[in-house]
């Protein structure tokens, strides 16, 4: 099977640090992929540079065959990547459907003929059907995650990227939004790359784990083996002051 | 319309004037038929929203502002430096009237700022004004909804340049006389004055902002010299007590009274 996603040595430098260094890895289609790595490490920037929002200094990028590197983000959208924020940024003075309207409005998702009615079943696909006429002001933080969703949704992606998607949730939360990825994940057919810094997410949801430190990538496992992994543990735990002392 | 997407223009004047000198160098240059300046000053102006356009893109609230305002200023020094063909301080007289009755004229004029509110209403109510209320948002966001910011901050730059160029025209052949006024700051002012007093956001608001102000202006005469005094008075009054407008907020509570 051919990947749908080939990242290939792809490095960032902001000034004098590297954020992201020679990452290579690459994506099969209907995997559930997770990008695990303490805060700072270059997962965010990662997506940055996969979306088009911060252009790479060199490597490639290549989505369903195709370059995406030097594209607008609009552009690798319209081509089937889509992503959502780690801090959610819903559009203000809109209802909950209207947010979701506007990224049906998008080139791909032209199709759709009934853009309102398509929103409201994406709203309902991620359980925010009760909600569609709301004003987005009033949705809590784990429904505009789901909102979130909803709007990558809608751009009809082949590649989704969650940027931390249980980040600043209830563990009451957790479990259903984990369920709801699972569900989306069978029922539209979607290769799923996913961020996160808590390892215990990751167990239940993702198959495979990519891990990253000082942007580059530590190991490649599944969810049960990274945890036994001597660099990854190094990562997490950091040395010991024995260590620092023996360096 | 540029409101929308957050981004006020403070360089109508720039459109208003590049209207009204088309259909003065119409009229006096090559003497056509003066019906021709309403759809040539529409093209022109909207040639302009292009020329200052896309360098102006990335530019945001008050950056953005300026740029206008230096455009339309460069616009009125360039009438002067170029007075040969400009007519200079004293601008191109001799345009003829569109229809030579000022109160058939009056109710002409009316009916395009009808029709004129009217395709701006639609516009703003249909999806086009949802997506330019959602760029003013957040246009990371809109990026990351696959929405080409670009085109539609574009196209509502032009929308706009082809209504104030159109009221360019319109006043010419009212005034019968073009000069470089036209594009002065004072013009571009009035209009985001007349826009803030109606409701940014909103078509209805402004145009009614528009002719409550020039109203007001009419009605104060009476005061004398106060009358500059009292009529900024009552804008400042407006802008600080009613940040979103008199009438648009107005309009939406009366109609949920009623409702």
């Amino acid at each position: 099977m051919n990947a749908i996603l080939e990242v290939q040595d792809v490095s960032k430098r902001f000034g004098g640090l590297t954020a992201v260094k020679n990452v290579s890895f690459s994506l099969l289609p209907g995997e559930l992929t997770g990008i695990l790595g303490p805060n700072g490490a270059g997962k965010t920037t990662l997506f940055n540079l996969l979306t088009g929002f911060i252009p790479p200094d060199s490597g490639s990028i290549r989505f369903e065959g195709q370059e995406l590197r030097g594209l607008a983000p609009y552009k690798i959208v319209n081509r089937g990547v889509a992503r959502t924020f780690q801090l959610t940024r819903p559009f203000l003075g809109m209802t909950v459907l209207e947010n979701v309207i506007v990224a049906c409005l998008s080139p791909r998702a032209r199709d759709a003929h009934d853009k309102e009615s398509r929103a409201h079943q994406l709203l309902d696909q991620v359980g925010l059907g009760a909600k569609a006429k709301d004003a987005v002001e009033t949705l809590p933080y784990g429904d505009l995650r789901r909102l979130e969703i909803a709007r990558a949704l809608a751009t009809r992606p082949d590649l989704l990227l969650l940027d931390e998607p249980f980040a600043g949730l209830g563990s009451s939360e957790i479990e259903p939004l984990a369920q709801l990825i699972k569900r989306l994940h069978r029922e539209e057919n979607l290769t799923i790359l996913l961020i996160e810094h808590k390892l215990r997410e990751f167990m239940a949801l993702v198959w495979r784990v990519i891990a990253i430190d000082f942007g580059e990538i530590i190991a490649v496992a599944a969810p049960a083996d990274i945890v036994r992994d001597p660099r990854v543990i190094e990562a997490y735990i950091g040395r010991t002051e024995a260590d620092h002392a023996s360096v | 319309m540029s409101g929308l997407t957050g981004r006020e223009n403070f360089g109508h004047a720039l459109f208003i004037g590049a209207g009204a000198y088309t259909a003065g160098f119409l009229a006096t240059v090559w003497f056509a038929n003066p019906w021709y300046s309403l759809p040539a000053a529409v093209v022109v102006a909207v040639a302009f929203s292009l020329i200052v356009g896309f360098p102006t893109l990335r530019l945001k609230g008050p950056y953005f502002a300026l740029a206008m305002l230096t455009a339309s200023a460069i616009m009125q020094r360039l009438c002067l430096i170029f007075w040969e063909y400009s007519g200079g301080e004293e601008g191109l007289y001799g345009l003829e009237p569109l229809i030579l009755s000022p109160l058939h004229y009056y109710w002409f004029v009316l009916a395009i700022l009808v029709i004129a509110v009217a395709i701006l209403t639609a516009l703003a109510h249909s999806h086009w004004g949802l997506l330019l209320r959602a760029i003013r948002g957040d246009e990371a966001t809109c990026q990351a909804a696959g929405i080409n910011v670009t085109f539609y901050k574009i196209a509502s730059l032009m929308i706009s340049a082809a209504f104030a160029g159109l009221g360019g025209a319109l006043y010419a052949h009212y005034q019968l006389q073009v000069s470089p006024p036209l594009f002065s700051v004072l013009v571009s002012i009035t209009v985001i004055i007349m826009v803030y007093v109606g409701g940014i956001g909103s078509i209805y608001g402004p145009a009614m902002g528009a002719i409550l102000l020039t109203l007001l202006t009419e009605m104060l005469r009476g005061f004398g010299e106060y009358r500059l005094w009292i009529y900024t008075l009552t804008l400042m009054l407006i802008l600080f007590f009613l940040p979103n407008g008199l009438i648009a907020p107005l309009w939406r509570r009366l109609t949920e009274r009623f409702r």
